[in-house]
Order: C-alpha cells, then sequence, then structure tokens
C-alpha cells in the first residue's frame, strides 16, 4: 500500500483537513487556531481546559494550535498517532485518557482554588500545576497527575518548539533531510 | 475463499531479525512472505521531526506493565516495515565473551549455548553487509573481531566538550561504533551528521532494515505484505510441526498461511505473546513452552541520561542521535558492594529540542517562563550522554497473557518488570559517576534523569537444555524445530551493550543454518 503525500498528511493528522465552502483546507494547527475551526473529539469546555493548562506549561501554546493538534490526533489509529503520550505507553483510545484528566483538572480548579481555569489567576495556576507535577492532588480521580503534567507539558513543547518554525525562533538550524509536510 | 499458496517460510515481522531472515533465505531459493503487522513504508516517508517519528513506534495493541520499573515499550518497540530497527540509533558494539558464560564465570545470570567466538564471525560478516564506521584499535575493550569496514565518525564540539570529563578522571574514550557510514559504502552515502537518526534515516547512511537486508530479500524474491497482523502459529494434529500462521489483514479478515517453516520476529513481547496464544491441547502453555520458561527472562537495560550547561556552544543538535565518543571503562562485572554487571557510555548524544529525550525533557520539573528560558540555553549549551546498564535474567520477569482481549479475540500480553538491587545500585552509581564526569567536563550545572529502559531482551531465551529454555543455539523451538525465533528475545543475557548487533548476528547464523539442514526442518 503506497499513500499518495496529500492523502498521507490527512491520514496522518500534522497538517489539519477541513471542507469549507466544498473545498479542503489543510491547515497548521496554528492555522486552525487562528481560523477557529472546529473541533471533531474535544468539546469546549475541554478546549479551553486544555489550552488555557497548556499555555500556563508553556506560553504560546495555545496559539501554536495544541488543542487542534491533540484533538486531530484522537481520530487517529493510535499506530498512527503523533501524541506524546504514545511513548508513555497509555492504553487507548488516547481520547479516554484526554477527557478523563481535563475533567480531572477543572475540576481541581474548581474546588482547590475556588474558579474555573481560566479564570485562574497567574499564582493559583503555577500552584495547580506544581500539584499534579508533584502528584499532590487529593481526591484525583484520573490517569497519575505528573503523568497528565508530563503528557500536557510535552503537547506544547511540540507545538512550540518541535516545529521549523520553533527551531528558527530558537536559532538554531533544522537541519532536514526531509522537511516535514506544510513546514510543520 | 482461495487458499494462500503454501510458502516454505512465512516471516512475522520485518525488522532487524526478520529482515536477515528474509534475506538470507530467499537468496538461498526458498519462497519467503514477510507478514508485518504496520504499515508499508519507504525511505522517503522518513519526515525529519521528532513529532513525525512517532508514526515508527508501536501503538497498538497494548501492552500492560507492571512492576517497579518500566521497560517503556512503546518507545523501544517499533510499528511497520524495519519495525523498532527503524528508529534506532545504530550504536553497535559487541557482546564481550563473559556476557554469554556469565553464571559459568560468576555464578550469576545464565549461560548462552553458543560462546562468542562461535558468534564473532557472524558479527563480522553482519558489519561488512551493512557498513560499520569505528577504530577497533582505540576501542580497547571490544572482543576479537575484523576492523569495521569505514573510519570513525568525526567528533564535534559535543564530544570533545564531553571527552575532557573523562580524561579528567582517568576514564578512556574511544570513537563510537555504529552502524552509520562515515564514507560512501556499497554506494550509500556518507552521514550528513544531521541528527535526526530516531526519526529513521531516509539517506541511507544509517543500516536500517529498509536499507540493506529488507531489499535484499526482494530482489532475491521475498514478498513483503504489510498490514497482516499475525495472532497464531498454526501445529499440525500431533503438534509437532508447525504448519503456517493465523493472520488477520487490515479489512479484519482471517487467513491461514500455510509454511514449512515459520520465523517469529514481532520483537519481545510480541514474540512470546504470540506464542503464547498458540496454545493448543498439546502444547496447553503456549507453544514451545514445555519448559515452562516462555515469557520469562524479561530484561531491559536500566539507562540513566546525564545532561550539563556548558559555558561553549555544544551544538549538541549536531552529530548523529547515538553519541559521537563511547566508554566502556567500568565494563567488568564484578563491582565492589553490592553492585553486579557491566556499563558503558555513549558520549554526546544529538538531542533536538522535543519528545523524550529532548531538551524540554531533560529537565522534566520546569516550565512555564522557566521552561522557555531553559530551552533557549539548553539549545546551545547542553551536554548530553546515556549511561546503559547490565540487568540480570530473573524468571520473575515475564511476559504473560492478560484476560484483555484484542480485536480479533486473542489475548493482550503482561510484562512485570523489577530490577534487582544490583542493578539498582549499578544504576545509582552510574547516574553518581556521569554527574562527576560531566562536571570534570566544566559543566556550568549537571544532573541526571530517572531510570530509564532500553532495549528489551528474553522471553524466548536460548539454551541446550530444553527443560530450561525455549529455543536451541539457532533460536529454533525446541518443541517444534521449523518455528524459529528472531530478535533480542532469544538473549538469555543483557551484557550492557546495545541489542541490534547481535540480533543481527544470531538471526545470520541462524538463517544459514536454516537454509543449511533445510531438508531435516522441512521434512
Amino acid at each position: 500500500m503506497s499513500l499518495s503525500r496529500r492523502n498521507f498528511i490527512r491520514q496522518s493528522g500534522m497538517a489539519l483537513s477541513f471542507s469549507v465552502a466544498g473545498r479542503t483546507l489543510l491547515l497548521t494547527p496554528r492555522e486552525a487556531y487562528a481560523r477557529e475551526m472546529p473541533f471533531s473529539v474535544l468539546d469546549q469546555a475541554e478546549v479551553e481546559t486544555l489550552e488555557t493548562v497548556c499555555d500556563h506549561l508553556l506560553p504560546g501554546a495555545r496559539e501554536n494550535g495544541v488543542a487542534h493538534f491533540v484533538d486531530r490526533q484522537l481520530l487517529l489509529d493510535p499506530d498512527y498517532s503523533l501524541l506524546f503520550i504514545k511513548c508513555f505507553n497509555v492504553q487507548p483510545p488516547y481520547s479516554d485518557f484526554y477527557r478523563v484528566a481535563l475533567a480531572e483538572i477543572s475540576r481541581l480548579s474548581e474546588t482547590g482554588y475556588g474558579k474555573s481555569i481560566t479564570a485562574l489567576d497567574q499564582a493559583s495556576a503555577v500552584s495547580m500545576i506544581e500539584s499534579l507535577r508533584d502528584g499532590n492532588v487529593p481526591s484525583w480521580n484520573g490517569p497519575p497527575p505528573p503523568l497528565v503534567y508530563h503528557a500536557l507539558r510535552n503537547d506544547a513543547v511540540d507545538v512550540v518548539y518541535g516545529t521549523m518554525e520553533g527551531f528558527a525562533d530558537l536559532g538554531i538550524p533544522y537541519l532536514a533531510h526531509i522537511e516535514p509536510p506544510r513546514a510543520w | 475463499m482461495k487458499s494462500p499458496e503454501k510458502v516454505d517460510v512465512v516471516i512475522v515481522g520485518s525488522g532487524a531479525a526478520g529482515s536477515v531472515y528474509a534475506a538470507i533465505l530467499a537468496e538461498a531459493d526458498k519462497s519467503v512472505l514477510v507478514l508485518e503487522k504496520g504499515t508499508d513504508r519507504k525511505l522517503t516517508d522518513l519526515y525529519s521531526s521528532q513529532i513525525w517519528a512517532r508514526r515508527l513506534k508501536w501503538g497498538a495493541p497494548h501492552v500492560f506493565e507492571e512492576g517497579r520499573d518500566s521497560i517503556w515499550y512503546n518507545f523501544n518497540a517499533g510499528h511497520g516495515y524495519g519495525g523498532a530497527a527503524m528508529h534506532h540509533y545504530a550504536v553497535w558494539p559487541r557482546y564481550h565473551e563473559d556476557d554469554m558464560q556469565e553464571h559459568a564465570l560468576y555464578g550469576k545470570g545464565l549461560d548462552w549455548p553458543l560462546e562468542y567466538d562461535q558468534l564473532r564471525p557472524w558479527y563480522d560478516r553482519v558489519q561488512d553487509d551493512v557498513g560499520m564506521s569505528g577504530d577497533a584499535e582505540k576501542e580497547i575493550w571490544r572482543p576479537p573481531g575484523a576492523p569495521y569496514p569505514l573510519p570513525p565518525l568525526p567528533v564535534f564540539e559535543h564530544g570533545e566538550i564531553l571527552a575532557r570529563g573523562f580524561t579528567e578522571l582517568d576514564l578512556r574514550t574511544s570513537p563510537i561504533p555504529v552502524a552509520i557510514l562515515s564514507r560512501e559504502y556499497k554506494g550509500r552515502p556518507a552521514c550528513i551528521y544531521d541528527s535526526w537518526c530516531d526519526a529513521g534515516c531516509p539517506t541511507g547512511a544509517l543500516a536500517n532494515p529498509l536499507v540493506e537486508y529488507l531489499p535484499r530479500a526482494v530482489k532475491a524474491g521475498a514478498v513483503m505484505q504489510a498490514d497482516s497482523y499475525v495472532t497464531r502459529v498454526l501445529t499440525d494434529r500431533k503438534g509437532v510441526k508447525a504448519t503456517g500462521v493465523e493472520y488477520y489483514d487490515k479489512a479484519g479478515k482471517r487467513h491461514e498461511q500455510p509454511a514449512d517453516a515459520v520465523v517469529i520476529a514481532a520483537f519481545t513481547v510480541e514474540n512470546s505473546r504470540i506464542l503464547l496464544n498458540s496454545a493448543t491441547d498439546t502444547h496447553a502453555g503456549g507453544l514451545g513452552n514445555s519448559s515452562g520458561t516462555l515469557g520469562r527472562y524479561l530484561m531491559s537495560h536500566p539507562a540513566v541520561n546525564v545532561f550539563g550547561m556548558f559555558k561553549e556552544e555544544t551544538r549538541c543538535y549536531y552529530g548523529v542521535t547515538g553519541g559521537q565518543l563511547f566508554s566502556q571503562d567500568g565494563f567488568e562485572k564484578e563491582k565492589s558492594g553490592e553492585i553486579f554487571g557491566s556499563r558503558q557510555w555513549e558520549i554526546g548524544l544529538g538531542t533536538k529540542p522535543n519528545d523524550l529525550l529532548g531538551i524540554a525533557m531533560s529537565r522534566a520539573d520546569l516550565f512555564g517562563n522557566d521552561l522557555h528560558d531553559f530551552v533557549r540555553r539548553g539549545s546551545r549549551h547542553l551536554g548530553a550522554m546515556v549511561g546503559v546498564c547490565e540487568c540480570l535474567p530473573h524468571e520473575d520477569n515475564r511476559i504473560e497473557l492478560t484476560g484483555n482481549k484484542d480485536k480479533f479475540g486473542m489475548r493482550l500480553a503482561r510484562v512485570t518488570f523489577n530490577l534487582d538491587d544490583y542493578a539498582r545500585n549499578l544504576w545509582r552509581q552510574t547516574a553518581d559517576l556521569g554527574v562527576e564526569i560531566f562536571k570534570a567536563a566544566g559543566a556550568t550545572e549537571a544532573w541526571h534523569s530517572p531510570p530509564g529502559g532500553q532495549h528489551i531482551m528474553g522471553g524466548t531465551i536460548m539454551g541446550n537444555d530444553r527443560k530450561s529454555s525455549v529455543t536451541n543455539e539457532y533460536a529454533q523451538l525446541h518443541d517444534v524445530p521449523n518455528v524459529i525465533i528472531g530478535g533480542p528475545s532469544v538473549f538469555p543475557t543483557s551484557s550492557s551493550v546495545n541489542s541490534t548487533f547481535t540480533a543481527h548476528a544470531v538471526a545470520l547464523r541462524s538463517a544459514r543454518h536454516i537454509a543449511g539442514h533445510w531438508g531435516e526442518l522441512a521434512a
């Protein structure tokens, strides 16, 4: 089986495929965020939680399209997934992991800090992330908090620094043998 | 439904070992079919990106991990043509003589059914086939063998800086032995040191299966078939001979592929899982499990990544992923205190900003703007090396079947893995020494990672005694000799050296034996 490059990009999910007015658009996650393209798996509350936590973990993750990237990957068979949690042996389907983790983070924000996560001040957000990182979260009913911390932190790092633009921002050469599609 | 045509050999898995079997047996005029669970893949599909590289990793079926220590299955295993060897770093040292006679010499671990001298010519042939770079004389710890066919890779700033620390502590380094071309070899180009090895090398400079043995296999007539998920080995009514395999295609359709011989080379956990799932009335505990050792003696190298910041620019994103220099000072197994096992260093790892072994993950505690600041500094000034330690084989470290099933109703695997105190103490000593080396090299700050698991071995170990091992010295099941096992699952000991070179050498030796004794096997 050989895939055409265009189909492969679609199936792999590095560029996001959207149908708009009868046309198919292939967008990077950053472009999808800028155009406010719809999500397929995550609901609005999950998107807001994911974007907010990732932006605290690494500022810039939101506008680099972290939620669109994760959302697209959750559609794929785990063998083809590009999500970092694959390396952590998380049991598929990965959407279960994100759904539960994001719900627990949202609950932690409400019960621990008295506010929705999008309304947390910087100090509270830092405190909450430290508690995730250190596994110091009472009454947590999801994947281990440090695993959630690492998963979301690495999603943020992927979209901010794991791209050709990210390397350029760091001032280091990308040195591609074969450039990843759409300069992503 | 038309039955598939019978083949001489069906090979399950197209990675390091499977590709060797495919090439050698096809070149011996056997009809060969290679069934690969994962996708078709070409060199042109190998994009330079740590994110894209995750396509090369295992995703499903899930492997449940229990015990105190992880074998990092998904990270170590592979998916698609070439298997795990598509994302391996091609650091290829040899097992030492005492690695293979560990119980006889030290009263610990197990013995291989063959000695180093019996494997040595096969190492020599493999390195000639694929093209290896190194300096056999400067690699003073290296067991006897032919010199490398190519001169060593160059050493850049990263390696030079870290070498200072070894020199300061009277530790020796050598060029790293790698299956990466320092010069053009057999029509393949030399490496350009862009350090995307673990994303899959598309240039042909790194000897992954798509470069050497799979093309040879196809040229000799082997047929490759992707998206073919093998679930069981089928046996005759008496259970003394394998008759083929059962597999499912991409559409979920079941097939039986008849064959005179079956090679299971689906990587360590899947090798045991397929055999355990092949249980019959005659082989109630799993195929090849009359000894009760199938799935046992699982091993993984406890590894420690050492990091540091230097005033100089290291250009850590340059070079090759697996390192620029090498050291086996400290390889001797008997150490003071409650420490046993060999150790080696891979020095000056090519390191990119993201992914599990990337710059950001080296300080996993940082987030927010602190993380930005760290990645910016690290991308210019980080140094990285890895210390790889041995773990002894223990029968309680094992692969079993769970009650959970895959979509075809086959039971999933669970692994239980606990390092013993020898390995735990060795890892701690190695971590402390690594930080000391970095400080001696002039690091302004130095630290190390938590324990990681590199390479996965055991489960279908070789042995002379069929009561205590699964396979013989040619990796044939004692119980059903026309089933041959490929890959590091047949290793009875782990050493601390990377497993891929030895997996090639063992497979080449076995494949030649099978080809030379075909009449006995197929009878």
